[in-house]
């Protein structure tokens, strides 16, 4: 009788115990949000695009201490690690790899698999052309990338060479520019898309311009395919980003435009000693935009009417707070509602390029170039860009570090080339132009100036000042710049045989004195 | 709290007057011989005696009280005093076989047939310190237990880890269960190299006067009836419980003062160049540094316990109140806490069905917790203050007006991340942890015969806190927004716990049989809640309005689930034993648990077996030997593994996108398992007066749950996988002798020695290693031949000569170009060393701890150096250079720049070698004196104590405590990022008992 009472009791127990329907459900959790439910309104695609416009731009260790340095756009004050680190040409952080791959590849790997598999050919275009943007920006750091094998199961997993991977874009934006082209009034982009609210048409621009800019890139090194491209892109029916209407934005997902945290937040970056150099010695309007002048009124003895100051790339630096009172960039930006990507000024300098190199359709130079200026003013609202560009005699002025003793981080200014066109002049001056207001236009989106800057040598910026490379990252020649940024340490490691094939791809060691593959250093004509 | 009331005022009506008198007799041994020295004393009090030469004693005793007696080497025994004014004992020579231990689901076993290591503390000797925290207390007082104490002060964390981390990914902290029962010990947020703060654990909310006593199983064998959650042993802790007859009032007061034991040596003779903030001059002057320590305060911790206690054959009742209020060595730092618990038992259906509650509650309270690391700790801009400036004026003046803006901002002379003003820290960012706790149980006992019985019991812990800091705007501009920052997060931590267990016992000849069988649920949701996460660009709309409503877009309300786990167990234990000397010990346990839900492998079983023979039984021994007896046991466990990794899902973004998984979904995610034997003898010998008990371990984990990163090409950004091997193995001795034991003086001590040696055996195929904290100054890793807990410094750059490698051209020393290994974290061995003396009514009792080999790091001192604060780079000064033995080219240098060598190894990421220190230490850890009185004609004991704690170093090898952590995580131990200082406590309590 007993027996049976607790054999009862135990079954229960058992039944109690083995219940276990609800396991799945108490092991997810309720605050994220499933594939199921984003099916929903077309968040399941949809909804990724943001947090990848998001991760286009990188922050203070891709960009801040990487190109924008590199390209003397904006200078640090502070000393880190020692001061030696990347912006004197000894890598500390290498660190947009892994943004591009883990928020934007990783992604937009699944978002295509989705809209394949659902024929949404207006989200599959648009995923893809997100790659192409940010794997040709990733690209101009190191060269060969994971490309084609990217989502491979296999261990070992091979990057494209430089030509495999601009073929594959110029094949990716045919069909991602026919893909729009057949879906004009598709809407279903509109909900997700802060750039350009859902204007196909805008998105086609953005392509046509990418296909521009890339075929220039390329233009010395296979100059056949850089003009056939190029033409291609003039010619399209969809156009170009011409005018600043058309200029690609991307909203501060995060709430705050990223150059200003750095700057204000942290007391990490203020202008550069070559801005200063430009700006002040062409007169530029543009400088109360783009930044404020400098807190104290003693450190620009050699043009006081011109207050601002800067840091020269690649100093002697000792103490972070002996240059915090230089110009920090225009406290307009701490509101900054978003990020330039794309902008007619940029558009027009490669056209006026284009235009010396007799691509068809270009136009003329000179148009271009006054052109790309105007547009940049415009884009800024500043004025007085008639008697800018007339002028033919301002040049830039040498720099003084007023915070270093005797000649320490001084230079003189290389570039010797006024403002005002001159159709007299031969190409190369007329390219280091072009070149010196495309970099004057491109503030806080510097990643194409740093790869015309090495592919063309100008503008003439100035050497570092405090050279730290080493066998480490490879050597540096003091009379000239960095010319990529190595593979990470994490491939490295996990994916060594990926890196040794793309080394060999890469035609020169794994190192920051490596010229990548459209960086011939000939003729630029 | 009005029914609080109610049974209070019941309790204490049936105090009732207590007529004393006194009581004597003679102990004798069963040989007739008197036995002198024999403790004589009341039950449940702290009144008695000894015996005399004659063996005669004398006692003054309360109405219905019980006399215990007790000798070493004999049978205590326990008798009731009625109306007796003489009672004549004998005891009965021997180890006391009958001696019961509470193990694992609080089931009472005969100590002799244990299988396992167990080690028991009671809570008197835990009470002796008065830490707020008893986890704290228990350091030294038990073998294979590494304490280590949070340096956040009063009701941070403590991390307790039992024979080494078992777990490369998962936790290694052990389980703690109240009365058989498990409850939640969740700790949240710990601070890290750039700063935070310790959140806390579950386990400074129990009132230490509540506690019996504290049993640690420190093995896996000793835990499987626990299953997974077991797998790092357990902690059971007895809390005290109403005794049969007239209530009894005990009350307990102490104050305790705390002050600085330890804190870095600076320099105050070399300012500033040129407003610089580092303190580099090469021109000695003469500076004000009293600042430093002004800053501190004598820290003050007043704890108060009242308990009522009574009962009758039938119900038993305890009641306690207890109270914390202190105050920590940095101002605004206070920490109090409320204490109340009501346990009751009573017997119904002829005393067949016992019914017991619990009821637990807790009011924790701490405002403005010490932080550690860079950001918003006071002590980095305290301490890096250059020399020449003068800081009354920035303590006076801690804010200043925006005139435009209408607010107020730190005042400080420079922008930088890693310091601010200390007073505006204090004063205009008030952080606040809250903990209101209630843990509430039911047992139904049923003796169904005398053979056979069936419990059940329900456990519902539940705990609802609020982590909240306020950043005033005009903070540091790297952390807070110009209108001011909020973190916020207001959650709930519950566990819920039910089992039935059926007994069955009973003899066959000389074989005897207990079988126990059951069944277990259990659900714990931790960090259920609402969370707003503050920075410098998510901050408010209005300034420093700190609520919902003014937070603007970009800052995300969270809804936060840290995890949450359904497990569900069947298990059965059988003991067989043969005439009392042989034991046999089976056990088995399945599980299923959710968080391998989907995976296939959610059920999965353990068994463990164990052996034990009383050689004292078996075989006759010489005379000196009391008792003798080896045990073995072999067992394996899983170890849990974590919440929402098998399938995540995506995420909303504070940008209104959707972050989406890029997780590799693991569905054939398995536990980890531990599989541990150990094998141990314990011996007593000479009546007794001296004994030992020796383990040796060996504890294999495999089945590692490790997260990695995916390839960068792989469409994955993590991934996870079952792998690697890790092998804990080590011996633990436990001595214990009575040197002296006379009438008037008796002193006892014990040894509690360990050793642990953690091996990681085997990592996964693909990878070589796993980088665990990789932060500033130096980096944390697994690999295979390696340990937990290896730290990875940059060293010196050296010659063949081993000579310092300057560089050619500016001299500064080189550093290597990878970080090297630079030792292991964990002591090799660790000794405590209690003492006990009585003499008289007087009782001393010193506990010396020692840890022995281990390294410990330091960037507080790399950071000073860097900014030629500390007394070392000044002594340099003074000497006019550094002694260095090294080489520029190939010229020998002995002698450099003190700027230069300091600028090149201090700081953030220099050379961390120098500052990678021995952790050799050995400390009086508690000294505490008593005496013993009574009043009122002697009816009311009194005892009156001196307590001390962490009194002083016997030995240091550090410029800083190693025993004191910035972060209880596993990787951060042993390490200081300007941490708080370490103190000493000194203090007097008084105990009385009514």
């Amino acid at each position: 009788m007993k027996k049976l009472s607790i054999l009862k009791y135990l079954f229960v127990l058992t039944l109690f115990a083995g219940c276990t329907d609800d396991f799945a459900d108490l092991n997810t959790n309720p605050y994220q949000i499933s594939d199921e439910s984003l099916r929903q309104d077309n968040n399941h695609v949809g909804a990724f695009f943001p947090t990848m416009l998001n991760n286009i731009f990188g922050d203070q260790i891709e960009h801040n201490l990487a190109n924008e340095s590199f390209v003397r756009h904006l200078g640090t004050p502070t000393p880190f690690v020692g001061g030696v680190n990347n912006t004197t040409y000894y890598i500390r952080w290498n660190s947009y790899w892994g943004r591009v791959y883990g928020s934007i590849f990783a992604p937009a790997r699944q978002v295509l698999q989705i809209a394949e598999a659902e024929n949404n050919e207006v989200f599959v275009a648009w995923a893809k052309l997100l790659r192409v943007l940010a794997a040709s920006r990733l690209s101009a750091y190191h060269g060969p990338i994971i490309y084609s094998n990217y989502g491979s199961t296999d261990k070992v997993i091979l990057y494209d060479s430089e030509p495999e991977l601009y073929n594959t874009w110029f094949a990716e934006l045919d069909e991602i520019v026919a893909a729009f082209s057949r879906n004009t009034e598709f809407g279903g982009m509109a909900k997700f898309d802060d750039s350009f609210q859902g204007d196909i048409g805008a998105w086609i621009k953005l392509a046509n311009s990418m296909r521009l800019q890339l075929a220039m890139r390329i233009s010395k090194v296979n100059p056949s395919l850089a003009k056939t491209q190029g033409e291609k892109a003039i010619a399209d029916p969809g156009g170009l980003i011409s005018t600043t209407e058309d200029n690609f934005y991307i909203r501060n997902y995060d709430g705050f435009f990223r150059p200003a945290r750095i700057c204000f937040g942290w007391g990490d970056t203020r202008m550069s000693a070559t801005m200063e150099s430009v700006l002040g010695g062409y007169k530029d309007p543009r400088v109360s935009k783009y930044f404020d002048p400098a807190t104290d009124n003693t450190l620009y003895p050699d043009h006081p009417d011109f207050p601002y100051k800067g840091i020269r790339n690649g100093a002697e630096l000792v103490a972070k707070d002996d240059r915090l009172a230089y110009s920090t960039i225009a406290s307009a930006f701490q509101t900054w509602p978003a990020r330039r990507c794309f902008t007619s000024s940029e558009t027009h300098f490669l056209l006026a390029e284009a235009a010396l190199r007799d691509w068809a359709g270009a136009g003329t130079a000179m148009d271009h170039y006054e052109t790309g200026v105007r547009e940049s003013f415009a884009e800024w609202g500043a004025g007085g860009v008639d008697a800018y560009l007339q002028d033919d005699t301002s040049l830039p002025l040498d720099y003084d570090d007023p915070k270093a003793s005797g000649d320490v981080n001084d230079f003189v200014s290389r570039i010797k080339v006024p403002v005002k066109w001159d159709e007299g002049e031969d190409k190369e001056v007329k390219l280091e132009k072009i070149m010196t207001q495309k970099w004057l236009a491109a503030v806080h989106n510097t990643i194409e100036i740093w790869v015309d800057h090495r592919r063309t040598g100008y503008p003439k910026l100035p050497y570092n000042y405090k050279n730290d490379s080493n066998a480490d990252w490879g050597v540096i020649p003091d009379d000239d710049f960095l010319r990529r940024m190595p593979f990470v340490n994490g491939e490295r490691n996990n994916n060594p045989e990926g890196v040794a094939d793309a080394t060999q791809k890469l035609g020169g060691p794994d190192e920051i004195g490596t010229r990548l593959w459209w960086d011939t250093g000939g003729p630029n004509f | 709290m009005r029914l609080l009331f109610t049974i209070l005022s019941i309790l204490c009506f049936s105090v009732g007057i207590m007529a004393q008198r006194t009581v004597s007799g003679t102990v004798t041994s069963t040989e007739g011989e008197p036995l002198i020295g024999v403790n004589v004393l009341v039950k449940g009090t702290t009144t008695g005696t000894v015996t005399d030469f004659d063996g005669k004693y004398s006692v003054s005793v309360p109405n219905q009280a019980t006399l215990e007696f007790s000798y070493t080497g004999y049978t205590p025994q326990e008798v009731n005093v009625t109306d007796q004014s003489v009672i004549d004992i004998t005891l009965e020579e021997g180890i006391a076989l009958g001696e019961v231990v509470v193990t694992a689901l609080g089931i009472e076993r005969e100590k002799s047939s244990l299988t396992f290591a167990q080690q028991t503390v009671e809570g008197t000797e835990l009470l002796e310190a008065r830490d707020i925290n008893f986890l704290n207390s228990l350091s030294g007082k038990a073998a294979g237990v590494e304490i280590k104490k949070s340096s956040s002060g009063p009701g941070g964390s403590t991390r307790v880890v039992l024979r080494g981390d078992k777990s490369l990914n998962g936790n290694s902290d052990p389980l703690f269960v109240i009365d058989g029962i498990p409850m939640a010990n969740n700790r949240s947020g710990q601070p890290g190299m750039w700063g935070g703060f310790d959140g806390g654990d579950g386990m400074s909310q129990i009132n230490p006067d509540d506690i019996e006593s504290i049993t640690v199983l420190r093995g896996s064998n000793a835990a499987a009836l626990y299953g997974s959650q077991g797998a790092n042993g357990v902690v059971l802790i007895t809390t005290k419980e109403g005794k049969e007859g007239p209530a009894k009032v005990s009350v307990s007061s102490g104050i305790t003062v705390e002050n600085i034991m330890l804190k870095p040596d600076l320099q105050f003779r070399y300012g500033s160049e040129g407003g610089t903030k580092e303190s580099w001059s090469t021109t000695r002057g003469n500076y004000d540094g009293s600042y430093v320590d002004d800053f501190f305060q004598t820290g003050t911790n007043q704890i108060n316990s009242i308990s009522i206690s009574g009962g009758t054959a039938r119900t038993k009742a305890y009641f306690s109140f207890g109270n914390v209020n202190a105050r920590g060595i940095t101002p605004q730092n206070t920490y109090n806490r409320y204490n109340v618990t009501f346990k009751q038992s009573t017997k119904m259906l002829n005393d067949k069905l016992t019914v017991g509650s619990n009821i637990i509650l807790t009011n924790e309270v701490s405002r403005n917790r010490p932080a550690a690391g860079y950001y918003l700790n006071p002590l980095t801009g305290l301490y890096f203050f250059p020399r020449d400036r003068d800081f009354a004026s920035f303590r006076d003046n801690y804010s200043v007006i925006d005139p435009d803006r209408n607010v107020i901002g730190q005042n400080w002379f420079v922008i930088d991340h890693h310091q601010s003003n200390p007073y505006w820290l204090l004063n205009e960012q008030p952080r606040t942890d809250q903990t209101n706790r209630m843990i509430g149980s039911v047992t139904l006992d049923y003796q169904i015969t005398e053979k056979l019985s069936v419990s059940a019991r329900g456990n519902y812990d539940f705990a609802s806190k609020l982590q909240e800091q306020q950043f005033t705007s005009g903070g540091n501009t790297t952390n807070i927004h110009p209108n001011g920052s909020w973190d916020y997060w207001k959650f709930t931590d519950e566990l819920l716990y039910t089992d039935a267990l059926l007994k069955f016992n009973d003899n066959f000849g000389d074989f005897s049989l207990g079988l126990i069988g059951g069944a277990s649920y259990q659900k714990t949701v931790f960090g259920l809640g609402t969370r707003v996460d503050g920075d410098a660009n998510n901050g408010l709309l209005y300034a420093n309005e700190f609520f919902f409503q003014n937070l603007p877009p970009n800052v995300q309300v969270q809804s936060t689930l840290n995890s949450r786990l359904v497990k569900q167990a069947l298990f059965a234990n059988a003991t067989i034993g043969f005439k009392e000397m042989l034991f046999l010990d089976l056990s088995g346990r399945n599980d299923w648990a959710s968080t391998l839900a989907g995976t296939g492998n959610e059920s999965y079983f353990y068994p463990s077996f164990g052996a034990t023979a009383v050689l004292s039984k078996m075989f006759e021994l010489p005379e000196a030997v009391s008792f003798a007896k080896i045990r073995y046991s072999n067992s394996k466990v899983g170890n849990e593994v974590p919440y929402n990794v098998v399938n995540p899902q995506n995420t909303i973004a504070a940008s209104g996108g959707v972050n989406r998984n890029t997780q590799q979904p693991f569905e054939n995610l398995k536990p980890e398992i531990i599989t541990s034997s150990e094998f141990g003898t314990n011996w007593r010998f000479f009546d007794d007066r001296f004994g030992f008990d020796l383990t040796y371990y060996n504890t294999v984990s495999t089945d590692q749950f490790i997260n990695l990163p995916a390839p960068s090409g792989s469409g994955y950004t993590r991934y996870y996988v079952n792998a690697g091997k890790i092998i804990n193995k080590g011996i633990e001795l436990v001595v214990d002798v009575t040197p002296i034991y006379t009438p008037k003086l008796t002193w006892t001590t014990s040894f509690n020695f360990w050793t642990n040696d953690n091996e990681v055996v085997e990592m996964h195929p693909d990878l070589a290693s796993i980088t665990t904290g990789q932060s500033e100054g130096y980096g944390s890793r697994f690999e295979a031949g390696g340990s937990i807990g290896d730290i990875y410094v940059y060293k010196f750059q050296r010659d063949a000569q081993n000579r310092i490698i300057l560089d050619e051209n500016d001299g500064r020393p080189l550093k290597t170009a990878m970080q090297e290994l630079a030792g292991n974290l964990n002591p090799d061995w660790s000794l405590g060393w209690n003492n006990n003396f009585k003499f008289g009514k007087f009782g001393l009792n010193f506990i010396v701890n020692g840890k022995f080999g281990g390294v410990a790091f330091s960037q507080t001192e790399s950071m000073l150096d860097g900014a030629g604060v500390s007394e070392r780079t000044a002594a340099d000064r003074d000497a006019g250079g550094t002694t260095i033995d090294a080489v520029q080219g190939d010229q020998p240098v002995s002698t450099i720049d003190p700027e230069l060598y300091y600028r090149a190894i201090g700081d953030r990421n220099g050379i961390g070698e120098p500052y990678v220190y021995d952790r050799t230490n050995v400390r009086l850890t508690q000294f505490s004196l008593s005496y013993r009185t009574s009043l009122f004609n002697n009816t009311t004991p009194v005892t009156l104590s001196l307590v001390g704690q962490n009194l002083f170093f016997l030995y240091l090898e550090a410029p800083f405590d190693p025993e004191l952590a910035m972060s209880t995580n596993r990787n951060a131990a042993s390490l200081d990022n300007f941490n708080t200082p370490a103190t000493r406590t000194i203090g007097f309590n008084i105990n009385v008992n009514f």
